[in-house]
């Protein structure tokens, strides 16, 4: 029996990423080719063996219903457990950084009732990294602490926004919002069950807060173990963030790390054919995606389904999401094309490395 | 009871000997094909696309591979509740087991199988024949025409309507003669190897046929003959797409090769099309800062570092660092190591060139197996 029950939050906005969340949310992000942000959380729970997964939903969710449906490609869609779509509140107000509101914990307590387990990992729906949770879950259960948090350990002057944690040993002693320091929460964490139900009874007051934030108060009287992970993470705080992890991908560990055949990363299924490459064509050190066609020149760049480059077209440095056409002769460079962009002939389009030229979903330019 | 209207038998038991080293392992219609195809996939997606959602696949030769990949059938949309997917392995009785002695028999001795749906039709394909057909237009033909069988047919050039089943029909496409292999053909129509029966006129056909101890339980051979002598309503449906029979080395090469056309007939990126398969778990592919990859198919999961021309690479194939691959398959994670030279080669499944290798020559076909070296000369 397996005494472990996730919950996904997707029910937060990132500011940072312009016309790309304004047709989704960030949990929904195309990445990778072919993946959405969101197949890594759930992906990572299913490898560490977590066969009930709860997903709070944005009010926005179509995008993501449609990518996950009742849970197949995940093995989620069962008779015992599986996938549970837990509706999350709309926003009270709007606040930076917020990832589990505790409103929508309180407003789906049924199914944290419900099941039997004596667990539930908490994970935020936006964090790339292949985590194995199985050794926090073991530690959990080990140290008796009603909380356990997922941190990484940062390098030093590694700028990054969040919640920062000091620990005295394997006990977290604080919790602190910073833009740097050394220990950054990995916006995940495992509690017992009977200890949140406990919360949601005696903080419902504060259901307009952050759950983190209120822990955070709460230190004092209450133990917080800790698990260390350090294995590659990206931060998805923007697209900044979002282009330098997908060029992240050009680099093999880092895609040996993300896309280990032991713990698959698992996505809807599209059932496109073979990438087709056509004479002439020149892709040099390119993430490519099956489905499209080639018939230009690709570099350093990371390709999804069904785009298709035609002949003279230059990419460089680009991320091209579904089903995106460079006309022939066009000219593309740090930039990010959402879903079904066109860019017409010989059309010259230049971000730069630091900030990348963003074309919104269906454009044609 | 409930009924189903057409019930699809399709013929996965064969060995394929003629594919050689490709079929050591696995059964001919399990054989990659395409890139992220196996042989299987066109006539299952037929089917789906199609509207026929239930359908028995006959094993028996080597069926571990297919039965892995078929899984519930959910990748084909054939998981369904009252229907979908079923593999159809031989199997023991009161009075012992018997192997399925021919394509007849493998249906005579699913006959309980078949009355579970109590079908009014029952089409028979093969599982090894690159095509798309909508079998409803074939299955409208026979409720028009009034038939028992229908055959789906394909005129072929008369140089090689010799190596066919040829059909001979009046003007109303009524088969008036069936001829198996014919020297001197007197019709260039041949069969695809697609049947409709009426489920009855079947049901009754496998009966008589079983009890003949001088049949080969085969289609072709007995149970087409037999009808044609009933004076039984045999049509032939004439099929105008493209169809290849894939059973052969260098049929096998070539129809691959002829994907990568720009004009090519059968084009797996025609939005028309809609192939479904189980190869959907890799992600996308990478080609490295050296790689140069032209003409060719790529399918996910592959890492090019070297260079690659005029070929199709399966999911999960590595060509390291200044290897070089020309008119080559590369099948499912099979490895071409650095420096090796690969030309006019098939590397089956999870095999690899050595580092520094050179494998293939013009003018023949090399299969490279795991453990096994075939050259087809062409």
């Amino acid at each position: 029996m397996n005494r472990t029950i996730g919950l996904i939050s997707t029910n937060y906005s990132v500011p940072g990423f312009g016309s790309v969340t304004e047709v989704r949310p960030a949990a929904s992000i195309p990445f990778g080719g072919r993946y959405r942000l969101l197949d890594f959380a759930l992906s990572n729970m299913v490898n560490s063996r977590i066969q009930t997964v709860g997903l709070v939903t944005p009010y926005f969710y179509r995008s993501i219903m449609d990518h996950v449906g009742a849970g197949k490609p995940w093995d989620l869609s069962r008779k015992e457990g599986g996938l549970y779509i837990l509706p999350g509140t709309v926003f009270g107000f709007h606040e930076e950084n917020a990832r589990f509101l505790f409103r929508d914990l309180l407003h789906n307590l049924e199914y944290l009732r419900q099941g039997d387990g004596d667990y539930i990992l908490v994970s935020s729906g936006t964090l790339v990294a292949n985590i194995d949770y199985q050794p926090m879950i073991a530690k959990h259960e080990l140290e008796g602490k009603p909380v356990t948090l997922l941190y990484k350990k940062m390098q030093p002057g590694e700028k990054r926004p969040g919640r920062y944690l000091t620990l005295d040993g394997d006990t977290v002693a604080g919790i602190r919002r910073a833009d740097e320091g050394e220990n950054l929460l990995l916006d995940s964490f495992i509690a017992d069950k009977s200890f949140l139900l406990r919360m949601a009874r005696d903080y419902a007051a504060l259901d307009y807060m952050d759950f983190l934030d209120i822990l955070a108060h709460v230190l004092p009287e209450v133990a917080v173990g800790c698990c260390a992970f350090d294995g590659y993470v990206a931060f998805m705080d923007g697209m900044e963030d979002y282009f330098r992890a997908s060029l992240d991908l050009l680099d093999s560990s880092v895609r040996r790390e993300l896309f280990q055949s032991d713990r698959p990363i698992r996505t809807k299924a599209h059932d496109t054919p073979p990438a087709l490459y056509a004479p002439g064509s020149a892709v040099k050190n390119s993430v490519m995606t099956a489905g499209s066609i080639i018939e230009g020149s690709v570099e350093n760049s990371v390709c999804f389904r069904n785009v298709r480059i035609e002949k003279g077209a230059v990419v460089r440095n680009c991320v091209l999401m579904e089903k995106c056409v460079v006309k022939a002769g066009a000219r593309l460079e740090n930039v990010v094309c959402d879903k079904n962009v066109t860019v017409s002939e010989y059309t010259v389009v230049c971000g730069t490395a630091e900030h990348p030229c963003v074309l919104a979903k269906g454009g044609v330019v | 009871m409930r009924k189903k209207e057409c019930v699809a038998m399709l013929l996965a038991g064969g060995q394929g000997s003629r594919l050689g080293v490709l079929t050591e392992k696995i059964a001919k219609p399990a054989v990659s094909f395409g890139g992220k195809y196996r042989m299987i996939d066109f006539s299952l997606s037929n089917c789906v696309n199609s509207g026929i959602d239930t359908v028995g696949v006959l094993i028996q030769y080597k069926p571990s591979l297919l039965n892995r990949y078929l899984g519930t059938g959910a990748a084909w949309d054939l998981d369904a509740a009252w229907g979908g997917v079923h593999i159809l392995p031989p199997y023991a009785t009161q009075t012992g087991g018997e192997w399925y002695e021919g394509t007849a028999d493998a249906i005579y001795h699913n006959i309980d199988f078949l009355d579970g749906y109590d079908p009014e039709y029952v089409i028979i394909l093969s599982g090894d024949h690159l095509y798309q057909m909508d079998y409803n237009l074939m299955l409208d033909f026979h409720k028009l025409m009034g038939a028992d069988l229908t055959v789906a047919v394909k005129t072929v050039p008369w140089e090689e309507a010799s190596r066919f089943g040829i059909m001979s029909v009046d003007q109303d496409m009524r088969i008036t003669r069936f001829a198996e292999k014919p020297k001197e053909p007197e019709s260039n129509l041949a069969s695809m190897g697609i049947y409709i029966f009426t489920w009855p006129v079947l049901r009754a056909a496998l009966l008589a046929d079983h009890a003949d101890p001088e049949s080969d339980k085969d289609f072709g051979k007995n149970i087409i003959p037999t009808l044609l002598g009933q004076g039984k309503n045999l049509f032939a449906y004439q099929f105008s797409g493209y169809w290849k029979d894939v059973g052969t080395i260098p049929s096998y090469y070539s129809t691959q090769m002829e994907l990568l056309a720009e004009n090519a007939e059968f084009r797996l990126h025609d939005t028309r099309m809609h192939i479904l398969s189980n190869f959907n778990e890799h992600p996308s592919h990478f080609i490295g800062g050296d790689g140069r990859v032209e003409h060719s198919m790529v399918c996910n999961g592959c890492e090019i570092c070297g260079e690659v021309y005029n070929s199709i690479l399966s999911p999960g194939v590595t060509v390291e660092k200044g290897a070089v691959v020309r008119d080559s398959i590369l099948l499912p994670e099979s490895t071409v190591g650095e420096g090796a030279r690969v030309e006019r080669t098939i590397l089956n499944e999870n095999a690899s060139v050595a580092a520094g290798a050179s494998i293939g020559a013009p003018g023949k076909i090399t299969v490279i197996g795991e453990n096994a070296v075939m050259e087809v000369d062409v």
